[in-house]
């Protein structure tokens, strides 16, 4: 809207109609902030992983090259690769609307999610029935709690999926459920990317020393 | 927000492709399998780790590019800007502490204990 | 799994029995008394008035950013004052029990709190200081302006913003409760370790502590991601980044910090409570546990915590001084520059709070060198500030006076930091009065400003200001008091008092214990004064313009005082810097817009509360290891999460004859004004 002052200049001092804002952008950048935060969580487990990772706080039990099974984890990496993958792809099913492909996506990641999952799940579970559970040691704590850690995420990543089945199903793609879809790829993707650091991290470099 | 936004049509939906997903899986896979199989060759201790820790970067990197979709355009500056802020915190955070400890466990433990692993200490 | 907890434990109600009722401390008892009768009085004034429904619908289901804002400043309020009488005991006690002779009243041996409740206070008082009390008023102002500021009909995600409010109050909910049922943690607001973990610390007090600080840690996260996501996304037309005012720029900088470092104590308090209830060993003693992990985690978080509240604090007086001199602010790109100086080095100098843990010279070398740098963007700043002031007018009210002596705090307090940043000079003080001197210091810098803050705002959010006499009369006892009760401090940390004594073993320091009490005295004067301020400014009422205080030079000044529940009936064109001063400039500062558009407003929503109350109960739950509450409230906020995520609400639209309406009528439209229903938009599907 124009309005002159007293001297006759054009000024433009007000916009109607200009609280248009993006919500989608919005959201993914919302979402992306936290995801930020939530490496800055990953990243305090591993510097707490590289303190404890010793044989002083070990405290005679096991260390990392003792407890870790370095083909599976290649297995679980590429499968959460895939998993991903699989997220992504139905995403791009999303451009033309085709609600079958975002589900089937997304069932499709879920079951990977889940293969992941019960590797690590049978891989903890008889690590701990050994008796090198996580109140074996302080390293011990800390390699339990950083893989359960990430496991905790993937297990909200799969309730989110089952949300989402339902919504895409429920609501169509209205504003919200194609700005969660969004986030969701972003989240799943997350944990691949923090599964690579832990695989470089504790399955390769703690496998090697 | 009005009633003729659609969001389907959004850049965030429109930017992914079937070509660059595939790629980026590719890629991850094939640089962390790389790694994994650096880790079979007895590489010495250092040689190792930065072959690894370069495939591993790597990956990360394609993944960021790939997957995340992360690049310079209007859309995307500012989680890039907000990624770049952060990775010196994340240099830091651990780079910091594991100085520190290092630093302190030189000289408070007892660096026998330090040596022969799985050897019970001191400090039980 | 549940570790042994000492004493009984019971499926239905967990560790909690009819003993962990204190009915027999006169003093919690009386406490007791005095909440509860405040509490009824206010409930009883709302049914008696008929607001209850009022408070609900307009209030606690709002998500409106200056209503939220609002309610951080009201419990930001009401736990400073908690905290202000945790302190006052504290002193009294240090007073009463100074030298083998001192008498013993109520139990104790010395003063009249036996130490372990002594040490109950002084966690509290920490804790209730910095989450809920700063942390809120800091939170609560960024809400009130920074939308207003850039224009902006709301933060990015108004539901968020409620539910990072409720989680907050969430946690100071769990430290009132601490107080009546159980205890509270005697283990320091930082936590010691290993004496928080179970062995040392068997009761509920740490799990208290613990609970409320993840809550309320939590919320604050939320707070910083809808923040830097409001600035980032949501500016007006022709806002662009360097045109933002400082104080945008100073909570840009706060929020980037707290998003990247809250997330670190999470880390660390979730260890110690894995340690606590299933017997893990990072901080414990033995097997291997390391302790000092847990203070360098800690610290990560809490040096540039430290500086998330100062860096508002800049922001504000960057503010207020500008507005007071009549004038523009000085050095505009340094200020922008050295409060991201200021947010990198605070992130990079954590480990002087343990420079005696013996990391070696090397690291010692460079925290001591690294925590000396933060000095030059701080005098950039202080500099700046000066020079604004230099040949400007200057009037002295009541927030300008904060200001002021905000600087003058702010140089004592920073010059000891660099006396403490000094390593070889930090470890003869270390953990001693010097340093509770010299963060108080700092910390009441950031009081300063957000006094100034308030007063400044307060005529915007009410339409009237509050009561300059008074106002005088509480800057200046409280100024005073200020200085009693920290300056000894300095002498009597060299004096070689330790930190956080129940006991003072020298009688001849008495002098320096009474001076330091009669400044709790005169605080006491000056909470007089403070009521007294808001009473007459209430009954008075007033009326302000637009323009408050007559030289405000930013966009939230130039929307109606109260400001309308939208902010601005149409969103404002920028073009300036100082918009408004641009405005006046140009002789068009009171040119309203001449018709209307529809505004598209969220709807209100009893979620976030609700989530508030659930977190609440699962904290109380976690504490009692009440294991089937827990898992019920957690299950539960997962589903209202859920059943909130199928709703199709799309928010209201004010029509543009409403819009005409208000803005010719603006107390219809201030948010202490109740709105009538508008009926909902329903999200449609695409195509
Ligand atoms: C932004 C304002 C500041 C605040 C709110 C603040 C707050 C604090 C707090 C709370 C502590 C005590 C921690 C504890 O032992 O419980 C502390 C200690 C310390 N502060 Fe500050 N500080 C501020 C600025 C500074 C500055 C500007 C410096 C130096 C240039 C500084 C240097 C130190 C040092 C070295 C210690 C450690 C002392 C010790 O524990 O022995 N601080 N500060
Ligand atoms: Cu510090």
């Amino acid at each position: 809207m124009a309005t002159s002052n007293p001297t006759g200049a054009a000024l433009a001092l007000w916009n109607p109609g200009a609280d248009e804002h993006d919500p989608i952008s919005a959201r993914t950048y919302g979402f992306w902030l936290y995801l930020i935060g939530d490496a800055l969580l990953f990243c305090s487990l591993f510097a707490s992983y590289a303190v404890l990772d010793n044989p002083v706080n070990a405290a005679g039990g096991p260390l990392t090259a003792q407890v870790i099974n370095t083909p599976h984890g290649l297995w679980q990496t590429f499968i959460i690769l895939a998993s991903v993958l699989a997220y992504s792809l139905g995403t791009v099913s999303l451009k033309n609307g085709n609600a079958a492909g975002v589900q089937l996506g997304i069932l499709a990641a879920l079951l990977l999610g889940g293969a992941f999952l019960y590797i690590s799940g049978t891989d903890l579970w008889a690590l701990a029935a050994q008796g090198n559970g996580p109140t074996r040691s302080a390293f011990l704590s800390v390699f339990f709690t950083l893989l359960l850690t990430h496991g905790l995420h993937m297990l909200f990543g799969i309730l989110w999926m089952l949300v989402m089945l339902v919504q895409v199903g429920v609501l169509g793609f209205t504003k919200d459920v194609v700005g969660r879809l969004l986030n969701l790829r972003l989240f799943w993707q997350f944990q691949a990317t923090m599964w690579v650091c832990v695989y470089f991290y504790v399955y390769l470099l703690g496998g090697a020393r | 927000m009005s009633s003729h936004y659609n969001p389907l049509q959004h850049p965030e939906v429109q930017q992914g492709t079937t070509g660059r997903y595939i790629a980026a899986f590719l890629a991850s896979a094939a640089l962390m399998g790389g790694a994994y199989y650096a880790s079979t060759q007895k590489l010495p201790l250092m040689e190792f780790a930065a072959t690894a820790a370069a495939l591993s970067l790597a990956a990360l990197v394609s993944q960021l590019a790939l997957f995340f979709g992360l690049n310079i355009s209007q859309a995307q500056i500012w989680k890039g800007v907000a990624l770049f802020l952060a990775i010196p915190l994340f240099i830091i955070t651990i780079g910091m502490t594991v100085w520190a400890f290092s630093s302190l466990y030189s000289r408070t433990m007892p660096m026998d204990g330090m040596l022969m692993s799985g050897q019970p200490t001191l400090l039980q | 799994m549940q570790v042994a907890v000492d004493g009984p434990w019971s499926p239905l109600l967990g560790r909690l029995s009819l003993a962990a009722i204190p009915y027999d401390n006169p003093i919690l008892v009386s406490t007791f008394a005095v909440v509860a009768l405040l509490g009824i009085v206010i409930i009883g004034a709302a049914l008696y008035f008929g607001k209850l429904g009022y408070i609900w619908r307009e209030w606690l289901t709002t998500v409106d950013h200056k209503k939220i804002g609002v309610m951080y400043i009201i419990l930001g309020l009401v736990m400073l004052f908690r905290g202000f009488m945790d302190g006052a005991m504290m002193r009294t006690q240090q007073l009463l029990a100074d030298g083998p002779n001192s008498p013993g009243y109520l139990g104790a041996q010395h003063g009249y709190l036996p130490p372990y409740h002594f040490d109950q206070i002084y966690t509290a008082h920490g804790t209730l200081m910095l989450f809920f009390a700063a942390t809120p008023l800091v939170a609560g102002l960024g809400n009130l302006i920074v939308p207003l500021q850039i224009g902006a009909r709301d933060m990015a995600f108004p539901y968020l913003n409620a539910t990072s409010l409720w989680l907050t109050v969430s946690g100071a909910a769990l430290c009132m409760i601490s107080l009546f049922v159980g205890e509270f943690s005697n283990a320091t607001w930082v936590g010691l370790m290993p004496f928080s973990e179970m062995p040392t610390n068997p009761g509920v007090g740490v799990d208290y502590w613990m609970w409320a600080f993840q809550l309320s840690s939590i919320g604050t996260t939320f707070n910083a991601i809808n923040m830097i996501a409001t600035i980032v996304k949501m500016r007006a037309p022709g806002m662009r980044w360097f045109r933002m005012p400082v104080y945008c720029w100073s909570s840009l900088t706060t929020n980037i910090i707290g998003l990247s470092i809250f997330p670190v104590v999470t880390v660390a308090l979730t260890m110690l409570g894995i340690d606590r209830y299933f017997g893990t060993h990072f901080f414990t003693a033995g097997y291997g546990g390391n302790f000092m992990l847990y203070v360098n985690l800690f610290w990560i978080w809490g040096h540039p915590e430290v500086y998330f509240l100062m860096l508002p604090a800049f922001g504000l007086f960057s503010e207020i001084v500008p507005t007071f001199s009549n004038k523009a602010l000085f050095g505009y790109p340094t200020m922008v520059a050295a409060s991201f100086s200021i947010g990198g080095i605070g992130w990079v100098v954590w480990a002087h709070h343990f420079f005696t843990m013996g990391m070696g010279p090397e690291l010692n070398g460079y925290f001591s060198a690294a925590t000396m740098l933060v000095g030059i963007p701080t005098g950039v700043k202080a500099f700046n500030w000066l020079f604004t002031m230099y040949r400007g007018r200057i009037t002295y009210a009541t927030p300008m006076l904060w200001a002021l002596i905000g600087l003058v705090l702010l140089l004592i307090g920073g010059l000891t930091g660099m006396m403490l940043s000094a390593s070889v000079f930090d470890y003869t003080v270390h953990n001693s009065l010097f340093v509770v001197a010299h963060f108080h210091c700092m910390v009441l810098v950031i009081g300063a400003a957000l006094f100034a803050g308030v007063t400044y705002w307060w005529p915007k959010v009410f339409g009237f200001k509050l009561d300059e006499r008074n106002g005088q009369m509480y800057f200046w006892t409280f100024v005073l008091a200020s200085l009693l009760v920290f300056v000894p401090l300095f002498y009597l940390g060299f004096a070689g008092v330790t930190r956080r004594l129940d006991y003072i073993y020298n009688p001849a320091l008495k002098p320096l214990l009474w001076v330091s009490e009669g400044g709790i005295g005169m605080y006491f004067v000056s909470l007089f004064y403070f009521g007294k301020m808001l009473y007459v400014s209430l009954r008075d009422q007033i009326p302000a313009q637009a323009d408050a205080w007559g030289t405000g030079r930013t966009l939230e000044w130039l929307t109606h005082t109260p400001v309308p529940f939208y902010n601005f009936a149409v969103t404002p064109q920028i073009n300036a810097r100082d918009e408004l001063a641009w405005r006046k400039a140009k002789g068009v500062e009171g040119v309203q817009p001449t018709h209307y558009v529809p505004i598209h407003l969220p709807s209100n929503t009893a979620v976030p509360v609700i989530i508030g109350a659930l977190a609440t109960v699962f904290g109380f739950a976690m504490t009692w290891r009440i294991w089937w509450l827990s898992i019920a409230s957690l299950l539960a906020i997962i589903i209202v999460v859920i059943i909130r995520s199928f709703d199709k609400n799309e928010g209201y639209v004010l029509s543009a004859e409403d819009i005409a309406k208000m803005e010719n009528q603006v107390a219809l439209a201030s948010i202490i004004a109740e709105q009538p229903k508008r009926p909902a938009l329903a999200q449609v599907e695409a195509h």
